[in-house]
């Protein structure tokens, strides 16, 4: 049976359908960012977990220079290693007709067996391993064959270690290896200009002249056993053939970029919602605490008729239930739209055999409870004032809402009595306009943080590849060669300047954290790779000691003037003490930097390069990218205007779709409030205007005396959002925890703009819908008592 | 003066067509005939007013009595402009009410009439001087607020917010309102209605002082016989129409109403 009261909600709730729907809205916009944010974060997990699984993903990396098959045993000695490969890879070149540049990647060997690797199983997608007897057939990577539509059968032509070898295409397959793959260097994903190969054993080991030994080992370590020990001992063990470092799967390329996304997503599902249910719950404590306290004298009648307190506040608990519910089913029904939509978002980055939508029971179970406690906090204050109200408050006469004290007498003395009314109702009730206006302004944030990833982008691409690396390509030489190799690049036609680089890989430690990376050594006054600092100006190349990137530096605890460990992992292995010189910034990826005659003398080498930075002319750049590709010690070439077009291609989605999202939540919520208070307003002083209108005031007037209060109010807030929106733009960058990018909070003047122009358009939609319902004020009504 | 000028400008508010014939003692100013107001259908239709006539002289005072239901604010709501009837004519001198558009009523009640309402409906944010001044501003020939609130005896209350004045207080600054801009017509729905005796009595006696000063024709209604001795007329209303009419031969001052 439906209670009487029961009616009265269903009853309110048709008869405020305006604010319930736009305070559902609301709530469903919070619910739909935490189940987005969460069920993204579980499926790229859930991915993630069952791939590595399946495959057999490796738990500990080394490359070494050449070390003999038979050494295998004694590294499965190794206390705590359950597994361990030893394989063969090495660099290969793509000639591929279609590419606009040469296509970079890496050949691996498969067992002699021909059967599955024991470890980073291939999950075949089409065809089949190559037969053990062939040396002609290879499996290739899937983000390669899909973006060339290769399939198996067809050929391909590969420079293996200088020597041109063609492979027929067994099988494409996907691997954990490369779930994220990119050209070394390049932080996105370049489908068309990177390739994973894998041919049996025998046929990469005679190409790289590896027979009867490997350098490559993988291994996995058994429950409980200590990784950092198994690494040293891997490393005291390889260290004779030439071991590069051992490192373990935190340092694995693709993992690593796969865990700052993950850990990402799990920020962002932390602060987005925290600041969405934030916002959320202050609202509905503005506007629901509004509509109940309208309702008091309905309260205090009904407490005059003898209902217990307990039902009168259990139905305002239903009443707000209902718009839960209904806020919530929105909400889930978008987040978990939203939340597909951003894991397909994901498969360009990250090539999973399956990739599954995981929307766990137990979400919106705790999206509908989070958001009901959200919004019963919203109200309890409103109700408790309402249950303490004595209930013969509801059948006095209506009484005129105090105001007084010489403060507000004196208040805009000269300002005509139509303009008071606003102006009083904006000051007199201090609380409640704080409370409007910080409301509205947190519709700005939004909209700005929805938008400013543009921007973002923009001062990244600005940053990284105006001021900083001003190359047009970068060219990766086989082997470190004398820098005479430089002259000569400078001379192909097309190359207007070279720079020589080189490049090693090194374990910095400072106390006890360590990280792997690139140490790159420049020529002094280098023009195509300028080192700058925070204020963007350039910073000279340290010959004694090295410049970080701030957020390494960060990271190893380190400040200008302190010294870090540095264990080179090429040659001859030797550590170093080296202070921090300069600190730079960087934008994608950490560098570390010193002058290159420093880091050669540092490497007891003579002047050696293994890069080279070049400056291109544009009408002769293509003629040249084929010329590279036919150079026998040219690695690979990086394009920046490939990798701009790269960049433009992955990102302009991802930023689009959580631009329109977020803007449309900035919406919501500016709408929400807007509406809302001029509702409210209505309500409480429908009956005032309904007056005025009988003594002679129009429409017009009337509708500007009550909503000049919403104006001015929006008016104040738009600004003071714009601030709060550069504030909260820091705040989540700052909970930001990817190495990959460094996002920097630089907001354009358009962006703010435009947020501005968003939140005043939403606001003034809302006036006039409410203003329609001004001009059907109940004139005759005035005359009566106010019910 | 941007403020003063978006509170001033009645976009909405045009004239009823017109001049106002010359102020002739036996002209009535207000007409009414044949006015029929129903409201709903069928079996449940009710019957507000049933063919009604109706003429009150220049500056006249007259007291509509009558139970409730009998018909009485529907009358004074068709006389303020404010409501429709629904066959028969009502005029204020040469306007025609009925058929008057929303505009040309807006305009009607803004240039001729002035209301007292049983419940005051002062705003609360303003204080009794800018409540009149709120009127006054939109007003084409107003007096002084203070003059007004003179008028009615709370030249001493000026600053006060309606919150921090009685209810009789609060009532003479509605009838202060209602004066200010010198309205033709005075229309009054239950003055008294939510205050005692002596408050009450406070309240009448300003507005039939505005009634003399000002001149304007007044209309009170009220179910409270005892305030039919300061009528020239009394008008008894039953049933929707006009039962009764008493003219008194002395108007009594409001003090020696005796309920």
């Amino acid at each position: 049976m439906v209670s009487v009261l029961d009616r009265k909600v269903l009853r309110d709730v048709w008869a405020l359908r305006g604010q319930v729907v736009t305070i559902a809205l609301l709530i469903g916009a919070g619910v739909a960012v935490l189940v987005m944010s969460v069920s993204s974060f579980l499926s790229l997990r859930g991915a993630q977990q069952a791939f590595y699984a399946e495959s057999r993903f490796a738990e500990v990396f080394a490359e070494v220079k050449r070390a003999p098959r038979t050494l295998l045993a004694r590294l499965a000695e190794i206390p705590g290693v359950a597994v361990v490969e030893g394989r063969v890879g090495g660099e290969a070149r793509v000639d591929w007709l279609g590419a606009e540049v040469p296509v970079a990647g890496r050949v691996l060997s498969l067992p002699a067996s021909g059967e599955q690797s024991p470890l980073n199983r291939l999950r075949l997608l089409a065809g089949r391993l190559p037969e053990p007897t062939r040396h002609d057939e290879a499996v290739i990577h899937a983000a390669f064959a899909e973006a060339w539509q290769l399939r198996p059968g067809d050929e391909i032509a590969v420079i293996l270690n200088g020597r041109r070898e063609r492979f027929r295409i067994a099988g494409i397959a996907h691997s954990p290896e490369f779930v994220f793959t990119s050209r070394p260097g390049n932080p996105l994903p370049d489908d068309r200009g990177f390739v994973v190969l894998w041919a049996n054993e025998e046929a990469v080991a005679r190409a790289f002249d590896m027979q009867g030994a490997f350098g490559e080992a993988v291994l996995t370590l058994a429950p409980g056993a200590s990784e950092p020990a198994a690494i040293a001992e891997l490393d005291r063990l390889l260290l004779p053939w030439g071991g590069r470092g051992a490192y373990g799967r935190r340092d694995q390329p693709s993992h690593r970029f796969l865990e700052d996304e993950l850990a990402e997503q799990r920020t962002l599902a932390v602060t987005v919602p925290l600041i969405f249910f934030g916002i959320a719950a202050f609202l509905l404590n503005v506007v629901l605490g509004r509509i109940v306290e309208a309702q008091r004298e309905q309260v205090a009648a009904l407490k005059a008729l003898g209902y217990p307190s307990l039902p009168i506040a259990a139905h305002y608990a239903k009443f707000v239930a209902v718009i839960c519910l209904l806020g919530s089913a929105l909400g889930i029904a978008a987040g978990a739209w939203m939340g597909a939509g951003m894991l397909g978002n994901y498969r360009p980055f990250f090539r999973f055999p399956e990739m599954p939508y995981l929307l766990p029971a137990w979400l919106p179970l705790v999206a509908v409870t989070t958001s009901f406690a959200v919004a019963l906090l919203g109200v309890l204050a409103a109700l408790r004032r309402i249950l303490r109200l004595p209930a013969a408050e509801g059948l006095r006469p209506p009484r005129p809402a105090a105001f007084g004290g010489r403060a507000l007498s004196g208040l805009g003395r000269r300002l005509p009595a139509g303009a008071k009314i606003p102006l009083r109702g904006l000051l007199g009730r201090p609380l409640r306009t704080l409370l409007t206006v910080l409301g509205i302004a947190l519709a700005v944030p939004m909209v700005v943080l929805g938008l400013f990833w543009w921007d973002a982008m923009d001062s990244m691409v600005e940053l990284q590849f105006d001021r900083i690396e001003r190359g047009d390509a970068f060219v990766a030489l086989t082997d470190p060669r004398p820098s005479r190799a430089v002259r000569e690049m400078a001379r192909l036609p097309g190359v207007l300047a070279a720079e020589g680089q080189r490049i090693v890989p090194v374990r910095l430690r400072a106390a006890q954290r360590s990280r792997l990376l690139a140490l790159t050594g420049l020529p002094e006054g280098a023009e195509l790779r300028v080192p700058r600092n925070a204020d963007l100006r350039p910073v000279p190349i340290p010959h004694d000691g090295l410049a970080l990137s701030r957020r390494l530096a960060e990271r190893l605890g380190v400040r200008e003037g302190d010294t870090v460990q540095v264990e080179v992992l090429e040659g001859a292995r030797r550590v170093h003490d080296l202070p921090v010189a300069a600190l730079v910034e960087d934008i994608i990826g950490f560098s570390a930097l010193m002058e290159i005659g420093a880091l050669n003398r540092l490497m007891r080498e003579d002047d050696l390069v293994s890069h080279v930075a070049l400056r291109v002319d544009p009408m002769a750049a293509e003629v040249l990218w084929q010329h590279l590709a036919e150079r026998p010690r040219v690695a690979a070439t990086n394009v920046k205007a490939v990798w701009l077009r790269v960049f433009d291609e992955v990102i302009a989605g991802l930023v689009l779709t959580s631009a329109m999202t977020l803007t449309g939540f900035g919406v919501i919520i500016a709408v929400g409030v807007v509406y809302n208070s001029a509702r409210v307003a209505l309500q409480e002083r429908g009956w005032e205007m309904a007056s005025l209108r009988v003594l002679g005031f129009t429409r017009q007037e009337v509708s500007r005396i009550l909503l000049a209060e919403l104006a001015v109010a929006v008016l104040v807030a738009v600004p003071l959002g714009l601030v709060l929106a550069q504030w909260i733009v820091e705040l989540v960058l700052g909970a930001r925890d990817n190495e990959s990018f460094d996002v920097p909070a630089a907001i354009s003047t358009a962006t703010f703009t435009t947020a501005a122009l968003v939140v005043l358009g939403a606001a003034l939609a809302s006036a006039v819908a409410v203003r329609r319902r001004i001009d059907q004020l109940d004139l005759v009504a005035a005359l009566k008592a106010r019910d | 003066m941007l403020l003063r000028a978006l509170m001033t400008t009645a976009a909405d508010a045009a004239p009823l067509a017109g001049a106002p014939p010359p102020n002739d003692e036996a002209t009535p100013v207000f007409v009414a005939r044949g006015l029929c107001k129903t409201y709903g259908s069928g079996e449940a239709t009710i019957h507000a007013l049933r063919d009604l006539d109706l003429d009150i002289l220049p500056g006249e005072f007259v007291v509509l009595l009558g139970p409730s239901g009998s018909g009485k604010s529907t009358l004074l709501n068709i006389l303020g402009g404010l409501d429709a009837p629904t066959s028969g004519r009502a005029a204020w001198r040469d306007h025609e009410l009925t058929g008057a558009d929303e505009a040309a009523l807006t305009a009607y009640r803004r240039d001729h009439v002035g209301f007292v309402f049983q419940f005051y409906n002062l705003i609360p944010s303003l204080t009794a001087r800018e409540n009149v001044e709120l009127v006054a501003e939109i007003a084409r020939d107003p007096m002084q607020p203070e003059e007004a609130l003179a008028l009615v005896g709370l030249s001493h209350r000026l600053d006060h917010f309606p919150g921090q004045l009685s209810g009789g207080e609060q009532q003479r600054v509605a009838v202060a309102r209602a004066i200010v801009k010198r309205p033709d017509a005075l229309l009054c729905d239950e003055p008294t209605g939510a205050l005692d005796v002596e408050t009450g009595k406070l309240v009448l006696s300003a507005i039939a002082r505005a009634n003399r000063e000002v001149g304007a024709t007044t209309v009170v209604i009220t179910h409270n016989a005892a305030i039919a001795g300061m009528a020239d007329r009394v008008l008894r209303m039953g049933g929707g129409r006009i039962v009764a009419i008493e003219p008194n031969a002395r108007r009594l001052a409001p003090e020696e109403l005796v309920w």
